[in-house]
């Protein structure tokens, strides 16, 4: 099992020594990265960093007129010696048949990756990974692990995304109440008091839980049942080089070492849905 | 060429009789498993087979939802639930998950898969894709434009439906698991709680409430384009919607549609049905993406700003021709002397004074006063008034 670390700097040296690979978000194409990187700029990386597997996020909906686009930007990452494409958009996977590309892609649709079954589908369709939901439960994801051919990929730490509107909510909020301020609003939820963020970018409109998940108590069962990456976002996370290789380190000595789960007690208690199932029906 | 589809949500067994009387093509129903409104009445299996006969012996349709985001438990049982409703007898599958997709293409070969805007496909590839899975229609997401619809028809020709009226979600359709974490409820598997409705603090702006609810999609006069782009069909949202609600939505679309194709649509009329469609509107309206980006007038900022209706008096029951009153199941609240409308399944309208009115055991009253209860309005007409009609407030 590998650590995977979204990067929230474009000072990719920073990050050589604490992790196995990056994921990089694509200038236009990525939602919810505070800095994106173009693909001379990713290029580079890839010549650069030789020894970091370099995977890149292509996630955004894609609309009529950015078809052209994304072909060259698949024909182009077909070219760099990535490991492969998170993405969440089906014209992708189309491209990928149509063009018969040999780039490996990591299916990357946020609320969606949730069993077995589909998992297994989409491996049938060439995908290589799986970047499982947050919201099933630690025994899904072992599930999963063991009953699909997918390579799994689990998110562990992170200011946990929760949607994705198209809309400009914040400067729409700004433009009804006559006022200027930033892109990002924090919010409270009266009855939860629990707080969240608005985070308005050209593409649209994210939802962030202003908590962090974390899942350190878990990457010893994800070991286990052979996660192939847990992914760490560095997105509003402090001190998180240190977290970084702290967990790799802990990997790498077989998920023994229990202080590296005390230590990292310190992210706080939200495990998210891991050990938390949802409901659905609510009537008797 | 096909006549555009006009496509109705129901919500049980009666509301797909009553839709389907007044002018829907088509209707879509949620089953006990696998839909998107998990809190809805939902339709039993002897339900769907009792909705199908009714809908095939119009020639119409009827369309099961079974688009929720599967888990692994999920899977448990669902290849039997798919053979127990292909035997009611639906039409076609509503789905998002392509493993579901593959397995009823490759069982029934013979039964229509339509993708779910739960997929929110907003592009000429993606539907490429779908399309060779064996998809026959696709739902597309709520955030493309009439442009952008057109493209992809021209590009694909797959069959296309569009939503047309009703409410919007904030997010991508899919893409939103606010409610999962708000309320614990999983909105991907039909326990969506809207947490776009309600409301938040902004931090460091303590006057201020901040909600990201939308408001209603209404494309009434947008539909002449729609059937112009080859639209194959147009959706009305609301599984959960009332008796009248569907009466008026589907009747007045169903009237807009006619009319459009004899070319009898006025802007005069289109404004009349319009403002009819507003009468049972409990939100303001947009066209939200239709002609491009949703602005700020899409959306509210502040609360829930959602209005009851109370211009639906009753449901009639029946019509005695000879002693010439209504028997009507009374749902609000109105007086003798109130200026009332009363419209049937097939599009008559008559406009009248309440000028007798009388209780269940034909005492004469002033006051309809008890919702639930039976009463006669005295009415002379010769239009032929059935069963399902329905009696609406024009003014007091």
């Amino acid at each position: 099992m590998k650590v995977l670390v979204e990067v929230a700097s474009k000072k990719i040296s920073r990050y050589v020594d604490s992790c196995d690979a990056l994921l990089l978000g694509l200038e236009k194409f990525s939602v919810l990265n505070s800095v994106t990187f173009s693909l001379d700029e990713i290029e580079n990386i890839v010549k650069s960093y030789p020894d970091l597997e370099i995977f890149v996020k292509v996630d955004k909906n894609i609309f009529n007129d950015e078809i052209d686009e994304i072909r060259h930007v698949l024909e182009r990452l077909e070219q760099m010696s990535i490991r492969g494409v998170f993405f969440y958009d089906l014209a992708l996977l189309e491209f990928k048949q149509e063009l018969n590309l040999s780039l490996d892609f990591a299916w990357s649709q946020t609320h969606m990756v949730t069993n077995f079954r589909t998992c297994d589908y989409y491996f049938k369709q060439g995908v290589s990974y799986a970047l499982l939901s947050k919201e099933i439960t630690l025994d899904e994801i072992l599930d999963i692990c063991h009953q699909s051919k997918i390579k799994t990929i689990v998110e562990v730490v992170s200011l946990p995304s929760l949607g994705y509107s198209r809309r400009k909510l914040v400067s729409n909020y700004y433009e009804d109440s006559g006022s200027v301020g930033p892109s990002t609003l924090s919010l409270l939820e009266k009855i939860t008091n629990k707080h969240y963020l608005v985070k308005e970018e050209d593409n649209g409109c994210g939802f962030l839980l202003d908590e962090v998940l974390n899942g350190t108590g878990v990457i010893s069962s994800l070991y286990q049942a052979g996660v192939c990456y847990v992914l760490l976002r560095e997105e509003g996370i402090d001190d998180f080089l240190e977290l970084a290789s702290d967990t790799k380190k802990y990997i790498a000595g077989k998920c023994l070492d229990t202080k590296y789960v005390e230590k990292y007690k310190k992210l706080g208690d939200s495990t998210g849905f891991f050990f938390q199932k949802t409901i659905y029906r609510v009537k008797k | 060429m096909k006549r555009i589809e006009l496509l109705s949500p129901a919500g049980d067994i009666e509301r797909l009789k009553v839709t389907l009387l007044y002018g829907a093509d088509a209707v879509y129903i949620g089953g006990e498993k696998y839909g998107l409104r998990a809190n809805a009445t939902n339709f039993s299996l002897d339900e769907i087979r009792e909705g199908c006969e009714f809908a095939h012996k119009l020639g119409k349709k009827v369309y099961l939802t079974l688009n929720i985001v599967f888990h692994n438990e999920d899977m448990d049982g669902v290849e039997e639930y798919i053979q127990e409703v292909v035997d009611a007898g639906i039409d076609a599958f509503i789905v998002s998950d392509p493993f579901i997709i593959s397995y009823i293409h490759e069982k029934f070969p013979d039964v229509e898969i339509h993708l779910s805007t739960q997929a929110s496909t907003t592009n000429y590839k993606s539907v490429e894709f779908f399309l060779k899975q064996g998809v026959k229609r696709v739902v597309l997401a709520r955030e493309v434009s009439l442009k952008e619809i057109k493209e992809i028809i021209d590009k694909t020709g797959i069959d296309i439906e569009v939503f047309i009226h009703g409410a919007m979600c904030t997010c991508y359709s899919g893409r939103c698991a606010l409610s999962n974490y708000v309320t614990n409820r999983d909105a991907n598997r039909g326990g969506c709680a809207q947490v776009c409705r309600f409301s938040f603090a902004v931090l460091g702006d303590d006057k201020k409430e901040f909600t990201f609810a939308t408001k209603d999609n209404n494309l009434a006069y947008y539909i002449g384009d729609l059937i112009d782009a080859g639209v194959r069909s147009l959706k009305v949202e609301g599984r959960m919607r009332s008796l009248y609600y569907l009466a008026t939505v589907i009747g007045t679309y169903r009237e807009i549609i006619d009319r459009y194709y004899n070319h009898s649509l006025s802007d005069e009329i289109l404004k009349e049905l319009d403002e009819r469609l507003a009468r049972v509107a409990n939100r303001a309206v947009s066209t939200h993406y239709l002609l491009g980006e949703a602005g700020s007038d899409s959306q509210y900022y502040t609360g829930r700003n959602e209005a009851s209706n109370q211009d639906y008096l009753g449901q009639v029951i029946s019509y005695d021709k000879d002693k010439k009153l209504v028997k009507i199941y009374e749902r609000n609240y109105f007086t003798k002397g109130d200026y009332v409308e009363l419209f049937t399944p097939s599009g008559e309208r008559i406009s009248f004074e309440v000028e007798k009115l009388y209780d269940e055991d034909f005492h004469p009253v002033d006051v309809a006063r008890h919702p639930d209860n039976i009463y006669y309005i005295y009415l002379d007409t010769d239009i032929s008034i059935v069963g399902y009609s329905m009696i609406r407030l024009l003014h007091h």
